[in-house]
């Protein structure tokens, strides 16, 4: 048990980083939350019952599902416990001022305002005792609130996954191409290109919003496919040509970002159906979105191959000594053109998920992503130099990044200062990775 | 090896924490309860104009009780996203913001219409169908083009002449400013006292280099040229550059817009004729003021124009921000 843990913490240093970061933003997010739907209600008509009498109550709440949860279980068990509600508000703020206007008008009293913990901040109950003055003065009852990091809520959980889906993805590729020793800046142009497409294809040859499910597979098979033509096309170059990556990537990263510029005609691509969207904002199993599902198939599928084939052992031999793994028999230009076509597959497919998520398509799309999905596998542990590196590594790494920025989003750090704690955790993630080396050889 | 990595994770956490506490501590000295907290995406805080619309947001907003948290969008339309998402679990009591693409952003201003959350936009409007939004507070770059247009009847006097627009023809604010400024240059004409005459629309980007290359392009086309109109700061300060360069500097005047620092200080200098300038301070007061409005159950019309307002020479020798 021991040399396994061992092995596991030196292997995946970050996953002790990454789970240092969550205890961190758990304890930083630790707020007051409070009790919605029919709990929240029952709390609020104990506390109304406690009062005695025949108090009169004004239910106020938003037009949230919760929150209507809320009004239709106070309306059915406040008249049980002897009070009479006397007008409910809810949706705006304007419904709890119009019912307060009336019920001054009708020169009725009103001893209890009951409402959710976000109803009770409307202004329009601060000072009532000075707008209505005929009312009295009605106590406020909300649902006790109880503490809970806004960090650790499922939905929290849940939209970070979604938020990092389509770089992972991505990173995927990248970890491959980074492993063989080579670079590929081509991938957030390829994701516009391919957002643009899927759009194109479906407003022109699927039908645009009244496209078939048919049509819409179709269409953004064809743009994965295009994307990876394109990624072929660069690993051509690098094979063929012995152009260093670093330029075949950066010229196609122009060209990809021109074309999806050029073929959306500078605007925003939105004759989708809105069936389009059960890729990217739709969540089948248990509530957990299908783009964090492929996210992880995708994720066993590599590791799979990255440690347990012989293509994936070739990419390793690749980037650790080229010339070796070409005399050992390894097709070593074959073995590149896969890095790079994956590459640009997964960027092709990470283009459908975003416009699927936006529900539109646009040239400017996937601005600076090769910047995060390279900064994902890094901070995973996979070495620029090549032949060296790791699927859940890169997977930890993109969950990294992912949780910093949602973390200083929680904790009202704003976006200049996003910036710099980003870069310093991407530096210092290296630094670690660095001083682990060391301390191995 | 382990201890290495545990100082350099607690050098991280305190850092983190350090930025963590300095926006918090402000408003109202953090002691009882705010009125919670205003979640504001801007297009992009790299534009000053942003950049001031946010921290008065921040700063009427503390006033009143208010945190603040104002993030870039950087006009991606998927970071935006994310950060309302953020704005949507942190249950803020309202989100403002300035689509980076209104078309993309539906999805998750309908996200923040179901959690109940009251969102307003500022400077760029969401007009798409289907979603709910409190207000949209911007400029009325309409009446600005008006403006400009007059500012310009005014510098080339009774002769008039041929002038140039520069544009930014992907932007509805730009479009607006344009069609304003043509209205009033036609009823000038059509009163018939020394005609000006739109010779060319030339494509600005609205920055400096190409707005440079526009003015170049439009003072080779048209060598009698006598004036430039500019549709903001950037574009105009790189039309003066080329003019200067061409040595045309004093034949032909230029109408700017936005009155930015550097669009300011241009004025004063003469380089630039006059702007209509956008007072993005207003609009960040305006917000906070429409966010309590709306808290207190008033009801608000859909828009909110804040006008323009001609800056001259005159105007720029009086203002205490320039030196």
């Amino acid at each position: 048990m021991k040399p396994f843990l061992k092995k596991t913490l030196s292997e995946y240093g970050m996953s002790l980083v990454l789970l240092l970061l969550c205890a961190y933003f758990s304890v930083v997010t630790w707020s007051d939350q409070s009790p919605a739907g029919a709990d929240g209600a029952q709390q609020v008509t104990e506390a109304i019952a406690r009062l005695g009498g025949t108090p009169r109550v004004l239910i106020a709440a938003t037009s949230q599902p919760d929150d209507a949860a809320f009004t239709a279980r106070l309306l059915t068990d406040l008249p049980v416990n002897g009070a009479v509600v006397v007008a409910t508000a809810s949706g705006e703020p304007q419904a709890a001022r119009e019912a307060l206007q009336k019920l001054a008008a009708s020169g009725g009293k009103l001893d209890v305002i009951a409402c959710t913990q976000a109803a009770g901040g409307w202004l329009v109950f601060s000072d009532i005792k000075t707008d209505y003055p005929g009312l009295g003065s009605p106590q406020i009852i909300t649902p006790r609130s109880y503490r809970w990091p806004n960090f650790l809520k499922t939905a929290n959980l849940l939209n970070i996954a979604n938020q990092i889906a389509i770089i992972a993805i991505i990173a995927i590729g990248m970890t491959m191409v980074i492993i063989t020793g080579g670079i590929d800046l081509s991938v957030g142009s390829l994701l516009a290109l391919s957002a643009v497409l899927v759009a194109r294809f479906i407003r022109d040859y699927a039908g645009g919003a009244a496209a078939s499910t048919g049509g819409l597979v179709l269409a953004s098979l064809a743009a994965v496919v295009i994307c990876g033509g394109a990624g072929a096309f660069s690993g051509l170059m690098i094979t063929r040509f012995r152009i260093p990556p670093f330029i075949v990537t950066l010229a196609m990263m122009l060209v990809g970002s021109g074309l999806a510029y050029t073929l959306a005609a500078g605007q925003t691509i939105y004759q989708i159906p809105e069936s389009f969207i059960w890729l990217g904002r739709g969540a089948d199993l248990f509530s957990v979105p299908n783009a964090v599902v492929l996210m992880f198939i995708l994720y066993a599928l590599a590791h799979v191959l990255m440690s347990r084939m012989k293509l994936g052992r070739y990419l390793y031999a690749v980037g650790g000594n080229s010339e070796a793994a070409r005399l050992s028999g390894v097709p070593v230009r074959r073995v590149l053109l896969f890095a790079y076509t994956a590459s640009a597959l997964l960027a092709g497919l990470g283009g459908v998920i975003m416009a699927s998520q936006l529900k539109s398509g646009s040239g400017n799309y996937g601005n600076m992503y090769e910047l995060y999905v390279i900064a994902a596998v890094v901070v995973g542990g996979t070495s620029l130099s090549g032949g060296e590196g790791k699927m859940p590594g890169t997977l930890i790494g993109a969950f990294t990044i992912a949780v910093i920025q949602n973390g200083m989003n929680l904790t009202n750090v704003e976006s200049y200062t996003q910036k710099v704690v980003l870069g310093l955790v991407i530096l210092g993630a290296v630094l670690l990775d660095r001083l682990r080396h060391q301390a191995r050889l | 090896m382990k201890r290495k990595s545990f100082l350099l994770l607690a050098g991280t956490a305190v850092w983190l924490t350090a930025c963590n506490k300095s926006p918090e501590a402000a408003p109202g000295g953090g002691a009882g309860k705010g009125r919670g907290t205003i979640g504001v995406s801007l297009l992009a805080l790299d534009n000053p104009f942003f950049k001031v619309i946010g921290d008065n947001i921040t700063a009427e907003g503390a006033k009143f009780g208010y945190e603040t948290l104002v993030v870039s969008g950087d006009k991606d339309p998927a970071k935006q996203g994310n950060q309302i998402k953020d704005f949507i679990v942190k249950k803020v009591s309202a989100i403002v913001l300035s689509p980076c693409d209104s078309k993309a952003s539906v999805a998750v201003i309908r996200e923040a219409n179901a959690a109940g959350i009251p969102v307003f936009t500022v400077d760029i409007p969401c007009n798409e169908p289907g979603v709910k939004i409190v207000t949209q507070i911007a400029t009325d770059n309409y009446g600005g083009g008006k403006e400009a247009a007059k500012a310009m009847i005014e510098a080339l006097g009774e002769a008039g002449g041929k002038i140039a627009v520069l544009h930014l023809k992907q932007a509805e604010s730009c479009i607006l400013r344009v069609k304003g400024f043509t209205e009033i240059i036609n009823e000038h004409n059509a009163a018939g006292k020394g005609k000006v005459d739109i010779v060319t629309e030339l494509e600005s980007g609205g920055a400096k280099d190409m707005g440079y290359k526009a003015a170049e392009d439009a003072v080779q086309a048209h060598p009698d040229l006598r004036g430039i109109f500019a549709i903001n700061d950037p574009a105009a300060l790189g039309a003066r550059a080329a003019l200067e360069k061409a040595g045309k500097a004093d034949q032909i005047v230029i109408v700017g817009f936005d009155g930015q620092p550097e669009g300011k200080q241009a004025i004063k200098d003469g380089r630039i004729y006059a702007d209509p300038i956008q007072f993005p301070e207003k609009m960040g007061i305006q917000i906070v003021d429409s966010i309590i409005r709306h808290s207190k159950g008033e009801s608000l019309p859909p828009q909110m124009l804040i006008p323009t307002s001609l800056y001259r020479k005159a105007d720029a020798l009086k203002d205490p921000d320039l030196k």
